[in-house]
């Protein structure tokens, strides 16, 4: 068996047992902690190819998962419009806004650009909470919107178990992972990659830095918003200071960078370490110890700013080949062994 | 008109010490080139220690600022001395090192949680407190007690730090490290030493910031957010790196805050804020005091 017979071997595991866990495990409180994290390794993902591949620093993109979240919601109240539709016209709004928002601010040198992000954030969030109304949508102000139990099924994209909520979320999932591995090997990969690491070597070769970017900031903030319909549709109530967050911006991108932002790895790896933290120990310590987890937190993304500042995935990767390595090895000293027999 | 006078009075006030809490963050900005994304939790810090030196001794809050200023500024000193320091020297080449603003977020988490656990939750303020609510009166206008000691005590800080940079040979080694690292390196000014005075600095007018908003202001452990984000705004309004527009930057936020309200809801001065930083991030990001080229 050579290294890219494992490596394939490794990934259908990984699928099968990601497909079988719902028939393993039964609780529903582990099951809304896993559809949890795969959300968070979505949204961190579609985060990934601005913050990561582009090589800046938005902190305000809970403003698309409020996009996502509040269009869809909105439609289908008032207009009895199937979620899956207004995911899509929630998806397209957010690429609109993510572009004129991405047309200033990627002139900004770092520091700028995130402080932008987070006006751009935080100002969406006071409008929302200031409005009842934007037209003729009713968006109910800082109170939120609930959204009423419907008739359960596809179309309403509402059911009675977790179990379509995790198949539905982990779908999208590794639909966002398999557009990320094909971008990063395209020439829009390589031109992110260029303008993020050199961007006047990049431009000085002909590359179109500030294209690539818009068409990253486009396609991140697309699949962001999309995330924000399946939230609302799972946890059926929308609320702008949480869904608008800093909070929720800065965990996005804190798991990319803990997992290694620019890897397509990375931020798997992050929400795999730190949503089990953040969950557990709010499930153990969270009457005791309130905010424990964020502590954690904390101390986890300073420690690895420290000692891997491009992230888990590296130390990790290296493990895995390194097993790879020897698997391969010992195949290689046992065949030898056979042949010396014969 | 003469309220609109009475608020904007009010408003330059407030707006001073605002000015005040984001003088810090320009400071470290400047000299560092990092946002330091921690620094609303020093305020937070800062206030503690106010509050449990006016509990515990009893002194007037005022003078508490000749314990929490050098206590504020070795917390500084130590903070980037022990944890940021390291990121630095592993980051050497990078002019803007995105890993210093993540470990200074990490900083804020942990000092936000750490005080919410040892402290609780609850909203503390001083008490006995004659200052909290307490007015001079104008012809027909209130002018708030505490907060013009604020805006008197941001002034004589402002001048102060003024002068520590433009006249001492330590505030001089600082302004060289700020405009180029390694010629200031060369000419034998030990960049690290400077970089954690200046964060030391930084950390003492949190702390001076601090002093100034107990008498009026509750002391919890989230405290430090609601002036985080103004304290960004305020920064780049003045230009990033300059101490003077740090106080006209904290004025105009304070004007449109407590003008803003006889033209519409409370609420919707914030999405003013915003939208002006906006404009300002757009039009002329290096701010109004800011120079061009130079952060």
């Amino acid at each position: 068996m050579n290294r890219s017979q494992i490596n394939k071997l490794a990934g259908i595991g990984v699928l099968v047992a990601a497909f079988a866990l719902p028939l393993i495990i039964r609780s529903a409180t582990y099951l809304h902690i896993l559809v949890l994290l795969y959300f968070y390794a979505y949204l961190t993902t579609s985060w990934n190819l601005v913050g990561g591949f582009a090589g800046v620093l938005p902190l305000g993109h809970a403003a698309f998962v409020g996009i996502g979240a509040y269009t869809s919601t909105i439609l289908s109240l008032q207009y009895g419009i199937s979620p899956w539709l207004g995911m899509l016209v929630g998806g397209a709004i957010a690429t609109v806004v993510g572009v004129l928002i991405g047309l200033p601010t990627f002139k900004m040198r770092g520091a700028y650009f995130a402080l932008a992000t987070i006006a751009f954030a935080e100002g969406i969030r006071v409008i929302v909470e200031n409005l009842d109304y934007l037209g003729p949508f009713n968006i109910n102000g800082p109170r939120g919107l609930q959204i009423p139990p419907l008739e359960t099924g596809f179309t309403n994209f509402m059911f009675a178990g977790k179990e379509p909520y995790y198949y539905i979320i982990l779908v999208m999932l590794l639909a966002v992972l398999l557009l990320t591995w094909v971008i990063s090997r395209s020439k829009l990969g390589y031109y992110l990659n260029a303008g993020g690491e050199e961007p006047e070597a990049a431009m000085a070769l002909g590359v179109n830095v500030a294209r690539a970017k818009l068409i990253a900031m486009a396609m991140s903030s697309f699949l962001t918003a999309l995330a924000g319909t399946f939230y609302a549709q799972f946890s059926l109530y929308i609320h702008p200071k949480s869904i608008i967050s800093l909070d929720l911006s800065f965990e996005i991108a804190f798991i990319a960078l803990i997992g290694g932002r620019g890897s397509i790895a990375g931020p798997i790896l992050g929400a795999l370490l730190l949503r089990p933290v953040g969950d557990f120990s709010r499930i153990y310590f969270g009457d005791t110890l309130p905010g424990m987890h964020l502590i954690i937190f904390g101390l986890v993304l300073i420690l690895v700013m420290h000692y891997q500042p491009r992230g888990l995935q590296e130390p990790l990767t290296r493990l895995y080949t390194a097993l790879v390595d020897r698997l391969i090895q010992k195949k290689e000293v046992a065949g030898r062994g056979k042949h010396g027999i014969a | 008109m003469l309220f609109i006078i009475e608020d904007s009075i009010n408003g330059i006030l407030m707006g001073s010490i605002y000015g005040l809490t984001a003088m810090g963050l320009t400071i470290i900005f400047g000299v560092l080139k990092v946002i330091n994304f921690a620094h609303g939790s020093m305020l937070m810090v800062g206030m503690y220690v106010t509050y449990w030196v006016v509990v515990l001794t009893g002194v007037n809050p005022y003078l508490a600022i000749f314990i929490v200023a050098p206590v504020m500024f070795l917390f500084g000193y130590y903070l980037q001395d022990i944890v940021i320091k390291p990121i630095f020297i592993a980051e050497k080449n990078v002019r803007e090192p995105i890993t210093v603003i993540i470990v200074t977020t990490g900083i804020w988490y942990i000092l936000d949680n750490l005080v919410l656990l040892v402290f609780g939750p609850q909203y503390r303020s001083l008490p006995e407190n004659p200052l909290r609510g307490q007015m001079l009166q104008f012809a027909d206008m209130f002018v708030s007690v505490p907060k013009l000691y604020g805006f008197i005590i941001s002034i004589i800080t402002a001048s102060a730090i003024y002068w520590f940079f433009q006249k001492t040979t330590m505030g001089r080694a600082i302004r060289a490290t700020s405009m180029d690292r390694e010629a200031a390196s060369l000419m034998g000014i030990n960049q690290f030493k400077v970089y954690n005075i200046a964060f030391g600095i930084g950390a003492a007018t949190a702390g001076i910031a601090a002093v100034t908003l107990v008498p009026f202001n509750n002391v919890f452990p989230t405290v430090g957010v609601l002036f985080d984000i103004k304290g960004f705004i305020i920064v780049v309004l003045g230009g990033l790196g300059s101490i003077g527009g740090a106080l006209i930057g904290g004025i105009i936020i304070g004007l449109i805050e407590s003008v803003g309200p006889q033209f519409m809801t409370a609420t919707w001065t914030e999405a003013i804020v915003y939208g002006l930083f906006l404009v300002v991030l757009f039009v002329k990001p290096s701010g109004l005091f800011g120079q061009k080229n130079d952060w």
